[in-house]
């Protein structure tokens, strides 16, 4: 009796690996029914994050504000007293009132660059079991949103649309280890490859073997055909460190991004790029060094009074 | 397994899908997320016999391939979990019945936890998928396996009540 349920668990075993087998095979080549079945599933999952993206942002930062208690006290009595003196500040700066949010930002930065953009709420985050580094977005088809659009932030690349629903859009975030972008060195002009890594660093190839690489040289994105997947001149990164190594034809070099693809809560899809992108009007300033300007009057010495 | 308690064994995995890609994968872990799917179905798979474990891998695996954000190719969740299914049915025999060891059988699903996104990891290489850094694939899996470890215990009577629930008559005799 056992031995006959050890054959047919076996056979059980033998049939469903074939079944995986054949299903894998059949995504391999592209059959639509296996790349159908996550669109629905997307569909589907869409509204329910969406409705629980609302209920559940306060209890998604649960475990890192109990991690940063023990810091928060001390933290807080410095930030009463920075507080106090921008308090000041904010009397005699008439500037600190524009300060902006982070919708205002991408927008901003979407203006600059001449892109028409759809802003977005994240309303998911991939799961630690994929592997994969993506976000769910609130906007869909029917925002105008298509496969391969390129997604900013308030401070430039976030990532690319990487598949869509009429209500949502799933966007491959630039650290996934499978993204991979052109871009332009600002200062310059190299054209390299930057590619993904899972977390917060990513590595720039030049494609020239020639070309400079410098660390703080600001990288911004190639562009592509049609603008999709991604539009030209929106900054990227920048560059962190330079590996000097023989064993390579190209220079390689550590990237750190501008966005902080761990704090998304809005992005902005680019609809449209206008007047050919914004060339290099994105590049992100330094700050400017305050000056100091002194003026001396004279006071008048008593013998010339006299 | 009757077809039966394939069905509602496949609507309860279901559920804890949509609550795993809807509401666990927004939650920021310390050191990295957990997976409540996989800790679900293992701990499942777990309660099974030899038949019932392949069954459930491969059904939990089917819809773990229906997620949005996974990259890799439709079937290789089933692959894997059909494999593990196996795997846990055979060490699992040796072992005994877990609902009668919980220290067992917590330590058992977050090994499993652990030896399955390594699998996964294994056959994206052989598949030549690019998996991206060594070091953060690492993290990854220890850290679901330190967070199946905990969350796991808290489950345990839930599972047995719910595999008790989806038994047949003629399965509980």
């Amino acid at each position: 009796m056992a031995a006959g349920g050890n054959n047919r668990s076996r056979l059980l075993l033998v049939i469903l690996l074939v079944t995986s087998l054949f299903l894998i095979t059949l995504d391999l080549r592209g059959v639509s029914i296996t790349k159908n079945s996550r669109s629905a599933t997307q569909s589907l999952l869409a509204p329910i994050q969406r409705g629980v993206s609302d209920f559940f942002s306060p209890v998604g930062n649960f475990f890192s504000d109990v991690k940063n208690f023990g810091k928060t006290k001390a933290e807080l009595k410095d930030l009463k007293s920075e507080n106090a003196k921008l308090r000041e500040k904010v009397i005699f700066n008439q500037d600190t009132n524009g300060q902006l949010n982070k919708l205002k930002g991408v927008l901003d930065l979407a203006g600059r660059g001449g892109y028409k953009v759809v802003s977005a709420r994240v309303i998911g985050k991939g799961s630690s079991s994929t592997f994969s580094q993506i976000i769910t977005i609130d906007a869909g088809t029917n925002d105008g949103v298509k496969k391969d659009m390129t997604v900013m932030g308030e401070l430039g690349l976030v990532g690319v649309v990487k598949s869509t629903t009429p209500t949502s859009a799933i966007v491959l975030l630039m650290n996934d280890p499978t993204f991979r972008i052109g871009v332009r060195i600002a200062r310059s002009q190299s054209v390299g490859v930057l590619m993904g890594e899972g977390d917060n660093t990513y590595t720039l190839q030049l494609l020239d073997p020639s070309g400079s690489i410098e660390v703080n040289d600001v990288l911004l994105s190639l562009g592509s055909d049609n603008n999709r997947p991604f539009v030209p001149g929106l900054p990227v990164g920048y560059v962190k460190s330079v590996k000097n190594t023989s064993a390579t034809l190209t220079q390689e070099a550590s990237v750190r991004s501008y966005s902080n693809l761990g704090s998304l809560g809005v992005v902005s899809v680019i609809i449209r790029v206008s007047n050919g992108g914004p060339k290099d009007a994105l590049i992100p300033q330094p700050m400017p060094t305050p000056t100091t300007t002194i003026y001396v009057t004279q006071s008048p010495t008593p013998e010339a009074t006299n | 397994m009757s077809w039966s308690r394939a069905g509602f064994s496949a609507l309860i995995l279901f559920f804890f899908f949509v609550v795993q890609e809807s509401a666990i994968s927004k939650i920021d872990f310390p050191i990295s997320g957990f997976s409540l799917y996989l800790c679900v179905l293992l701990g499942l798979m777990a309660l099974e016999d030899r038949f019932g474990a392949i069954a459930m891998g491969f059904i939990g695996g089917l819809i773990l391939d229906l997620s949005p954000s996974s990259d890799s190719p439709f079937g290789k969740w089933a692959l894997i979990l059909t494999l593990v299914g196996y795997l846990f049915s055979r060490n699992r025999e040796s072992i005994g019945d877990f609902t009668e060891r919980p220290i067992a059988f917590v330590l058992f699903v977050s090994a499993g936890a652990t030896a399955t996104l390594l699998i996964f990891l294994i056959f994206g290489v052989i598949l030549g998928e690019n998996n991206g850094a060594v070091i953060t694939n690492l993290q990854t899996v220890v850290g679901n396996g330190i967070w199946t470890l905990l969350f796991s215990s808290v489950l345990l009577p839930g599972l047995v009540a719910l595999r008790n629930y989806t038994l047949t008559t003629r399965e509980r005799l």
